[in-house]
């Protein structure tokens, strides 16, 4: 089985692609103009942020970039195309011929190129007297769209592929999270020789359920030893199966000509001129290289933020690895929306600060998270001044108190020794920093044995 | 300003020319600075736009052309908006859903096209000033025709900004007078970059000019002309060597040849893409049922209301694009256009203008046009073809009659060098005796 994706993606600028109209228009036909209505006479000018990102894509998959680059016009008659043409790119896109490494298979990209959102369609009214309604607001935002060659092998992986690509998009251009929602995915999958593309497809999930639908059809088309026609279907997200789509929406010849109203635009040297941030899966990468550390954490690390890793990095570099890795998937990890916003730079040096006193063994860890949760938070209030190392007759005492509040807790240990968190938990709260949780878990445990 | 001139006046005139789709209320006219009119494929608040076109019925565009606009900043008063070929597909104005604009030396003949009512009324209306548009001689033919000076400039000379598409890569806005100087006084004013255009280009600024002091006439352009339009431009050609003291020399220019079809190509594969957009959705005409299915809406919208030269050119523009035939003959297209720029550049490291007959007959009788084919009339735009391909700026200059009718000879320069054009016009202007229309207000 092959896959392959052409996967769209708005691009987060501020102003539409040709037009000075805001992207983030809400009431139908609010941010819309001359230009992107295509009203005669009106003409295009090139929203310079889009082709730096586009570029910037480009780069990411170290696509040979031209050294010009141009507009083409993509004709066809639609009533959500204000000009009844898309201005698009054919020859020379901004990118041809990366390739992605998708955790360690290479993925072939065919190419790169920007192009214009037509406008959105809605159908409204009672079944008979149906009305389409017409959206400009999208009409001309800015589209990346990013073709793979037929590189991936089953729906799972694709998906899985799609969203590593969407992680490493989401920085590379700044996209946020409710962008994401909006990416779609033409899919071409065959199984035997001739390919089907599943058009127009919304999201991660319907990708991989259109996929999986695709691949049980032609399975047992090919056991019935029924012929696969080359076709294109869409997805019906209700029911989760593909359906043929009408031909003439997708079978026409677009006649290309070159977007005589934009110049051809020298792209070399933009393209060297912008700096290259190494991008997350780089940088998980490179985490466990670096600092040892599971491939799972540094991509749960990348997932939350690169702030994040920012962070640890700069904590590492004055605490050590060990100190800086326990903080920064513990507390700082779950209380990280919280952080992120008030993060400055006195607050990154009491972090580090926490961090160098765990780590040389100045304060205990639930004593640094004490510490750490009561930055975080304005309600809680860290009880510092308690003895570093406090008295073992301490411990004995909030033990025994722990066990009295817990009747019962032997028989619950004797069935299952996670019981013990419970005492665990009570001393922790009770000795407030004085022992680290190494010690507590000690002696709980020697207590809960003992009296078995 | 005459004070003579008024709107009641030109109402008149346009009874017996039709120079004009629209005409305004004249507000402002008296004690203005000067007044002009635009080709109606130019937009404007206070007037229709409809390029000649039923599709376009009664459209009102929100906005001002850049060239109109900066006219009227500049104290100009727009008297109306003249008749053209539908969209600018025609050589001879007769193409058009409205008014055909009638010849100011006989009312019997073709002012020319496209730009037939701007060539008109820069004839009859003293003073005035014409705004035209060329894509492939759409300024100098009728200004040939109509015994006017018609300009072209450079390509992105002027900010295409409210211009009704026709081939966006070859479109012109340009200028019609019957005396050169009123051009070279107002052509400043819409000259220049505008970030409305992108193709437009404020390099390099227009400075003072010389005539040119070489002038080369390639041997392929006065091959086969009429008797009486070879006799008229020889004896141009003379005055120039003998009252301007130019010097003249004989070119070969092949390319030529291959830039008529190249251009037809061009201009055709961009205008039916430009033309796709008219459906009767937004604006303009609309269709009758608004139940059937968009293609089949598009469809009638657009069978109903586009001409028939219009339906050639999309038919002809979709052909040459098409998968297969892309590479045949817009792709090669686009390498002729090339080759005739470098043919021009061979030629002006010689010379400093390129000399022409503008067209290769004086203007058609009506009837005369009527029995033309398609492909007769193409073939008259020869002449006007190479400059307009290329981009280079040129100048149609009234040089003589034939028949009672104008004859004009077409000036072509290097690009951006149209300074030298209006330079040697004005000059020119003071030898050349100009046979003034009867009618003329």
């Amino acid at each position: 089985m092959k896959i392959g994706l052409e996967i769209h993606v708005q691009l987060p600028t501020r102003s539409k692609m040709f037009c000075a109209c805001p992207t983030d228009g809400v009431t139908p036909n609010s941010a819309i103009c001359p230009t992107c209505l295509g009203m005669p006479g009106a003409r295009p000018s090139l929203n310079r942020a889009a082709l730096e990102m586009g570029l910037r894509l480009a780069k990411l998959y170290d696509c040979k970039i031209p050294e010009r680059t141009w507009f083409s016009r993509k004709t066809y008659f639609y009533p959500d195309l204000a000009k009844h043409f898309q201005v698009t790119q054919y020859d020379n896109p901004v990118g041809e011929y990366g390739v992605f490494d998708f955790r360690g298979k290479p993925i072939r990209i065919r190419r790169v190129h920007l192009e214009e959102d037509p406008g959105r369609i809605k159908r409204v009214g009672r079944q008979g007297e149906e009305m389409s309604l017409v959206d400009y607001n999208r009409s001309g935002i800015p589209l990346v769209e990013i073709v793979t060659e037929p590189d991936l092998s089953n729906p799972a992986e694709a998906r899985q592929f799609l969203s590593d690509m969407l992680t490493e998009i989401r920085h590379t251009i700044g996209l946020s999270d409710e962008n994401e929602q909006s990416v779609r995915v033409d899919c071409n999958i065959s199984v035997g020789i001739e390919r089907v593309e599943v058009k127009n497809v919304t999201g991660l999930r319907n990708m991989e359920r259109a996929l999986k639908y695709e691949l049980v059809r032609q399975t047992k088309m090919l056991r019935s030893k029924k012929p696969i026609v080359r076709e294109t279907r869409r997805f019906d997200e209700e029911r989760k199966v593909t359906l043929p789509a009408r031909k003439k929406e997708f079978e026409e010849d677009y006649g290309y000509i070159g977007e005589p109203d934009l110049g051809v635009y020298n792209i070399r040297a933009l393209a060297e001129s912008l700096d290259e941030k190494e991008s997350p899966l780089a940088r998980a990468k490179r985490l466990c290289e670096e600092y040892g550390m599971a491939e799972g954490t540094s991509r749960q690390l990348i997932n939350t933020s690169m702030g994040l890793c920012d962070l640890f990095e700069e904590m590492a570099a004055a605490a050590g690895t060990k100190a800086s890795l326990y903080l920064v998937t513990d507390v700082i990890s779950s209380n990280w929306s919280k952080i992120k916003d008030l993060l400055d730079e006195d607050m990154r040096a009491e972090i580090i600060e926490v961090a160098r006193l765990y780590s040389d063994a100045s304060v205990n860890d639930i004593e640094a998270r004490r510490r750490l949760r009561a930055l975080f938070s304005e309600d809680e209030v860290a009880e510092t001044g308690s003895a570093v190392r406090g008295d073992p007759k301490l411990l004995e005492d909030a033990v025994e108190k722990a066990v009295t509040a817990n009747p019962g807790i032997f028989e619950d240990y004797a069935k299952n020794d996670r019981a013990a968190n419970r005492l665990i938990g009570d001393v922790i709260n009770s000795t407030k920093g004085a022992f680290s949780s190494q010690e507590i878990v000690l002696k709980v445990k020697e207590r809960l044995e003992r009296d078995l | 300003m005459s004070s003579a001139l008024s709107i009641s006046k030109i109402r008149e005139l346009n009874e017996e020319y039709g120079m004009f789709y629209s005409i305004g209320d004249g507000k402002g006219l008296d004690g203005s600075r000067f007044h002009f009119s635009a080709k109606d494929n130019l937009t404007t608040k206070d007037h229709p736009t409809t390029a000649g076109s039923k599709i376009l019925s009664n459209y009102r565009p929100p906005f001002d052309a850049a060239a109109v606009e900066r006219l009227r900043e500049a104290g100009g008063v727009l008297l109306g908006k003249t008749s053209m070929d539908e969209f600018g597909f025609g050589t001879f104005s007769v193409n058009s859903a409205f008014e055909v604009p009638r010849n100011p030396y006989d009312r019997d003949r073709s002012c020319g096209g496209s730009s037939g009512g701007a060539a008109c009324a820069a004839a009859l209306i003293d003073g005035h000033l014409a705004l035209g548009v060329s894509t492939g001689g759409s300024i100098s033919c009728p200004a040939a025709f109509c015994g006017v000076f018609g300009f072209t400039p450079t390509y992105g000379r002027v900010s295409r900004y409210g211009l009704l598409d026709y081939g966006n890569s070859l479109d012109k806005i340009g200028m019609l007078a019957a005396d050169c100087a009123t051009i070279a006084e107002l052509f400043p004013l819409i000259a220049g970059a505008d970030e409305r255009d992108p193709t437009s280009c404020g390099h390099p600024p227009m400075g003072e000019c010389r005539i040119p002091a070489s002038i080369g006439i390639p041997s392929e352009s006065i091959k086969g002309l009429p008797p009486g339009i070879r006799k008229s431009f020889d004896e141009a050609v003379t005055k120039l060597k003998d009252d301007m003291g130019i010097e003249v020399r004989t070119l070969e220019m092949p390319m030529f040849r291959y830039a008529q079809p190249a251009y037809y190509i061009i201009a055709t594969s961009e205008a039916s893409t430009n033309l796709a957009r008219y459906g009767g959705m937004r604006y303009g005409a609309r269709g009758k049922d608004l139940g059937l299915h968009f293609d089949r809406y598009f469809t009638s919208v657009r069978s109903e209301n586009f001409g028939a030269e219009a339906k050639r050119r999309i038919l002809l523009g979709t052909f040459t694009r098409m998968v297969g035939l892309r590479d045949r003959y817009y792709l090669r297209a686009l390498q002729v256009r090339q080759a005739v720029i470098e043919e021009y550049r061979r030629a002006f490291k010689d010379v400093d203008a390129v000399l022409t007959p503008t067209m290769p007959f004086i203007a058609p009788r009506f009837n005369e046009v009527a029995g033309m084919s398609a492909l007769e009339i193409y073939l008259a735009d020869h002449l006007t073809i190479p400059p307009n391909l290329s981009g280079m700026p040129h100048l149609n200059i009234p040089c003589g009659y034939v028949e009672g009718m104008p004859v004009g000879m077409q000036l072509v320069a290097d690009h951006w060098d149209e300074g030298c054009l209006l330079q040697a016009g004005m000059e020119w202007g003071k030898l050349f005796e100009r046979i003034r229309p009867e009618a003329m207000i």
